[in-house]
């Protein structure tokens, strides 16, 4: 996903303490590789894998190189980098930009940007933001819970009672996260984030109650702004010939952003504690992460137990 | 096996307010009669239409264009219901 100048200004504004010298009406302008490049020897004349489709800063080594030239060197020095097309030019250190360079961004029509960061800090935080801003992202249906440092996601549909389960796991002191619709980001390291739309967060909906607000009900702990997902429970109407695994040894899997996660179908019907199935699932998840997986322990138990009795 | 009917409209939202709680719950109550699958939402995001939180987070403002998509046996009488309600605007303002 392609991010323009203005988006990292929106969302840079505070984090890295951004604002626009010149150049709002070029804002539109894409940021077409996702990094931040040092623009050091380009300045110098050596072109030779220029990174022009990323961010250039010009930090304190820039800066006083472009003094030590005189006038007109200096102005061919960084018309040569304009010519490049490059994204857009962020000044760090809050220096005002030299005459030469605002007079030839107004020219290319390349905007100016200016932090009072550092160059490493701006590098850094840049960096982290960027990747955030195009990391694939997506909206599903489901509400998020966080179960004792288990993401799951509760799925189903339409009224079989999803809130109503994670009202319950509130209750036994896991943390909600999000109901009904979760907003998933896939991060650098190909986790998948899971968190609330911004409107509805920490609201839910309970059939005959209606809307509340979470942490106002159940305090502070009863809420995660955002958990790492895990595994997938879809609940399901009870039927008897359902594709479900009966042993647990062969789950299902599903994706999410690319990323493939266990997916745990549970029927649902009266007299079966929801809460509890699920809670139960996520604990199972845990136990098997840590290497303990019961079905084929037991599985192992019985082949084992079996060959003895075969005698062969 | 009943057909399959897909119906594809678009809506825009009228009232003041757009779709918040009052709104969002009559449309709940009207797609949570039938048996058809329905969405809702801009392009790129749909919701279930009888989802309230899921209602509440499509931006449903004035002016706003919505899909809505009804997919089942009783698509038919599910969207007419519905586009009576975007024409009342909801019964608002």
């Amino acid at each position: 996903m392609a991010i323009t100048l203005k988006d990292l200004l929106d969302a840079g504004a505070e984090r890295l303490s951004l604002e626009l010298v010149w150049g709002e009406e070029y804002l539109d302008r894409q940021i077409e590789e996702k990094a931040i490049n040092r623009p050091g020897l380009a300045l110098t004349g050596f072109f030779q894998y220029f990174a022009h489709r990323r961010l250039q800063v010009f930090g304190l080594a820039e800066f006083t190189y472009l003094k030590s030239l005189e006038a007109k060197e200096r102005e061919v020095s960084l018309r040569a980098l304009m010519e490049k097309n490059v994204p857009g030019i962020i000044i760090a250190r809050n220096r005002n930009p030299l005459p030469e360079l605002r007079a030839l961004a107004e020219e290319y029509k390349i905007p100016l940007l200016r932090t009072t960061m550092i160059t490493s800090h701006l590098i850094n935080e840049s960096t982290v933001l960027i990747e955030e801003l195009t990391a694939p992202r997506g909206r599903i249906a489901g509400t998020m819970l966080d179960i004792m440092g288990i993401g799951v996601l509760l799925q189903g549909r339409a009224g079989i009672g999803k809130s109503e389960t994670a009202l319950s796991l509130i209750e036994r002191g896991y943390s909600l996260v999000s109901d009904d619709v979760t907003e998933v980001v896939k991060n650098s390291r190909g986790r998948v984030m899971a968190s609330a739309n911004n409107l509805t967060r920490y609201h839910m909906e309970i059939r005959g109650v209606g809307i509340i607000h979470v942490p106002s009900l159940f305090g502070m702990g009863a809420i995660r702004r955002e958990t790492e997902l895990d595994i997938v429970i879809d609940f399901h109407p009870y039927v008897n010939d359902a594709d479900e695994d009966r042993t647990g040894i062969f789950p299902a899997e599903i994706d999410v952003l690319g990323v493939k996660f266990p997916y745990y179908m549970l029927p649902v019907s009266p007299g079966r504690d929801m809460a509890n199935l699920v809670e139960t699932t996520a604990l199972n998840h845990k136990l098997k992460m840590l290497g303990h997986d019961a079905a084929k322990e037991l599985d192992e138990k019985v082949i084992g137990s079996f060959l003895r009795k075969s005698g062969r | 096996m009943a057909k399959l009917e897909t119906i594809v409209r678009e809506f825009e939202v009228e009232n003041k307010y757009g779709i918040h709680a009052r709104p969002a719950a009559l449309l709940v109550k009207i797609a949570g009669k039938f048996s058809c699958d329905i969405l809702i939402g801009k392009k790129g995001y749909e919701v279930s239409a009888k989802s309230i939180m899921g209602l509440l987070t499509i931006e449903g403002h004035q002016g706003a264009k919505l899909h809505v998509h009804a997919v089942g046996a009783d698509a038919e009488e599910a969207m007419a219901e519905i586009a009576e309600l975007f024409a009342n605007k909801f019964f608002e303002e």
